[in-house]
């Protein structure tokens, strides 16, 4: 070692040890939000979008002098889209991270894993992902957000509109798993209430997307819509069956939630006059001047547009902070109150709001059309906006329905 | 490093306990510490049917997952309030399913029997994932309180993790102890005969079915309690724990530490999971450092981490 670099670092020691308070005062010490997300498997499309959401909040923040004064570090953890992993990566999160707040999760069971842990260790958590039990007792609790929708929401939304403009007569097809079946469950729900008719409804094990036995039934079954509730990559593989059977001229073809990424994957020829619902849409930036701020910001940062769930990365990594501002600490029941207190935000996609009940974010959605090949705007404009739904706490069950007492 | 490792081989049971007692505060946070300590007693059960009796099995889920579901359902859907109770019904789960398919797999050696292991751990992961009602399906098993361990005199609450860690270390120690035990008996000196040779040990007059189909039991038995205790670790019990992947990962951790080594298992739980939690938070690319030291050590160390350390290993050939 030089001595010159010795003096150096052996001074700057001494002077460490003597005055502490030098390092403290350089900054308050910053909050922490973990964020798990299965950044490994099937979803790690989606999970990328999720997690350049949470940075562009994150990096929103800091320009703007943090948390309560406070830097903000954004703890990103892949979760491999397994509970026990989420489970884990939430603990040592919180345990050896120290983080303030747990943001994220995508995919129900996992979101339940983590939300047990942050439960435990009275941890705030803003769940981001589709579930109706998160806000159901039991798992609900007074420290957990869920900003994301349901498959409630979510299917008697697409249910109604397209009973009132598609079709009354259905078929459905849905992959056999907890969220394939809620959907189906509603759907069917929906259209009965309606005075509609469900002629079928076929399940299929997730990942296993092999349709051609059903197809000729569906088909003499003359349905005016066919509702799909299809997946990932399940409904590329489902589209271009019903393609190459020609169904797609016979019959209306609908699905609860369209994914901008999966689109995109299977091409306009098989997306083109496909309806389906969908929190955020970046063809928004034309209506909202928030979504233009947020598409603007994104593109700025990351030289694509932003897809559907990273918004609620995004929404909810601001309303950490602003919770955290409204009740002048990181403490997790004063952060909850606040947020209960004043519910109204408005992030990235016009008014929202935490429902004081079951702390559920109430917000609106769209319902989306394929285009046509030929007619898409660049790579990503696969879809066009046919609807807006505007948020309603009724679409949702009501808290006594999930559990919650008074 | 090997001299505390012939210590350790030594003085096996006094050994874990010194070790352990000091881990939690050696790894990063405790309830990693705690998952080692849990995956190591699935690995070592995994280990007696494999390392000892020479029987590969693909299905150490099953158990696992019994002890799981058993002490979760316990305690989520009847409500039990006693820990010991909720215990008891993980491990009878596990045994009841060890005792059963065990008399089924046995009827096949080699590859049919390693198969078939597989097919009886698939076949419950279907029913897990149907009979929601009860298991939470692929939700996953929430909703599980765990109560205070309650001894005469003595009422410990669970809810921090360094406690929860001490409680967990007991029983595993109680277990490895009981192994240790086992092995030493001439039942286990039986066990390795007929993993050498299970003809010759016919010959030499021993009931070789009954003897691999106890160790079967034994071996679910060990696998349960890990499955029971890592419920109480997360209080939720996913539909994964039953999954084929999870048999497939004990196996890792046992190649990795050292089959037919008495602590290789603990040792290549560690190093998996303490190697998954450094890595995992750095790059998305973790399942490839991972995967590169694995086949490294199947490669250069074939005998494990601790077979190598110790200089012994009995892996089966």
């Amino acid at each position: 070692m030089q001595r010159r670099i010795f003096l150096k670092t052996a001074t700057l020691g001494a002077a460490t040890l003597a005055f502490p308070s030098l390092l403290r005062a350089q900054g308050k010490e910053p909050i922490r939000i973990g964020f798990p997300l299965p950044l490994t498997g099937p979803f790690a499309a989606i999970a990328g979008d999720m997690k350049q959401g949470a940075e562009l909040a994150v990096d929103e923040l800091n320009a703007k002098n943090g948390i309560l004064g406070r830097k903000v570090e954004l703890l990103i953890r892949d979760d491999q889209l397994k509970p026990q992993v989420g489970a884990q990566r939430t603990q040592e999160l919180i345990e050896k991270e120290h983080c303030q707040f747990i943001v994220g999760g995508l995919a129900a069971h996992v979101q339940m894993a983590i939300n047990e842990q942050t439960k435990k260790a009275k941890v705030l958590f803003i769940s981001t992902s589709q579930s109706d039990e998160i806000t159901a007792k039991p798992d609900a609790s007074t420290i957990t957000f869920h900003e994301a929708l349901n498959p409630t929401i979510t299917s008697r939304v697409v249910g109604k509109w397209v009973m009132e403009n598609l079709g009354k007569k259905w078929w459905i097809v849905y992959a056999d798993y907890a969220w394939g079946k809620q959907n189906n469950a509603v759907l069917i729900e929906t259209n009965k209430k309606m005075g509609g008719t469900v002629l079928g409804s076929t399940p299929y094990p997730l990942g296993s997307a092999e349709f051609s036995a059903h197809l000729p039934k569906i088909q003499a079954a003359k349905p005016e819509v066919l509702m799909a509730v299809t997946p990932g990559a399940d409904d590329i593989a489902f589209l271009k069956q019903v393609k190459s059977f020609g169904m797609h001229q016979q019959m209306k073809l609908a699905k609860p939630l369209h994914w901008i990424s999966v689109a995109k994957q299977g091409g306009p020829e098989l997306y083109q006059d496909v309806y389906g619902g969908v929190n955020f849409y970046w063809e928004l930036q034309d209506s909202i001047p928030e979504a233009k701020r947020y598409v603007e910001g994104f593109n700025k940062k990351f030289g694509i547009p932003p897809g559907d769930y990273g918004v609620y990365a995004y929404s909810a990594v601001l309303e950490v902070a602003r919770g955290s501002e409204l009740a002048k600490t990181t403490d997790a029941d004063k952060v909850a109150e606040a947020l209960r207190k004043s519910p109204q935000y408005n992030h990235v996609k016009g008014k929202q709001w935490w429902r004081a009940c079951d702390n559920k974010s109430i917000q609106d959605m769209w319902i989306l059309k394929g285009r046509a090949p030929g007619k898409t705007k660049g790579d990503w404009g696969l879809l066009e906006i046919v609807s807006r739904v505007p948020a309603n706490e009724d679409y949702d069950r009501t808290c006594a329905e999930k559990g919650h007492t008074g | 490093m090997s001299a505390v490792a012939a210590w350790v081989r030594r003085h096996p049971v006094l050994g874990f306990f010194v070790v352990f007692a000091i881990f939690p505060w050696v790894v990063p946070y405790k309830s990693l510490a705690t998952q080692v300590l849990i995956y190591g007693l699935f690995a070592l059960g995994f280990n007696l049917l494999y390392g000892y009796t020479g029987l590969l099995s693909f299905g150490a889920a099953a158990y696992w997952g019994l002890g799981a579901y058993g002490t979760g359902i316990a305690l989520a859907k009847l409500k039990v309030t006693s820990l010991w109770l909720a215990l008891g019904a993980g491990l009878a789960a596990a045994v009841v399913g060890g005792a059963v398919f065990g008399f089924f797999c046995l009827r096949r050696r080699g590859i049919y029997f390693a198969m078939l292991t597989l097919a009886f751990a698939q076949l419950l992961y279907f029913v897990g994932f149907h009979l929601a009602d009860w298991t939470g399906g692929d939700d996953g098993l929430r909703g599980i309180a765990v109560p205070a361990v309650v001894l005469p005199g003595l009422r410990i609450p669970l809810d921090r993790s360094v406690v929860f860690y001490y409680f967990a270390l007991v029983l595993v120690g109680l277990a490895v102890a009981a192994l240790r035990r086992i092995l030493d008996s001439p039942f286990g000196t039986v066990l390795q005969a007929i993993r050498e040779n299970s003809d010759r040990a016919a010959a030499c007059g021993y009931d070789i079915s009954r003897i691999k189909h106890l160790s079967f039991v034994f071996s679910a038995l060990f696998c349960g309690l890990a499955g029971s205790l890592d419920a109480l670790r997360l209080t939720v019990v996913p539909i994964e724990s039953l999954h084929w992947s999870t048999s497939g990962q004990v196996v890792i951790m046992t190649l990795l530490g050292g089959a037919g080594t008495f602590f290789g298992p603990f040792v290549g739980a560690g190093t998996f999971l303490v190697l998954e939690d450094l890595v995992s938070a750095r790059t998305e690319s973790w399942p490839l450092v991972i995967g590169l030291v694995f086949m490294a050590f199947v490669l250069f160390l074939p005998k494990g981490i601790w077979g190598t350390l110790t200089g012994n290993s009995a892996a089966p050939k």
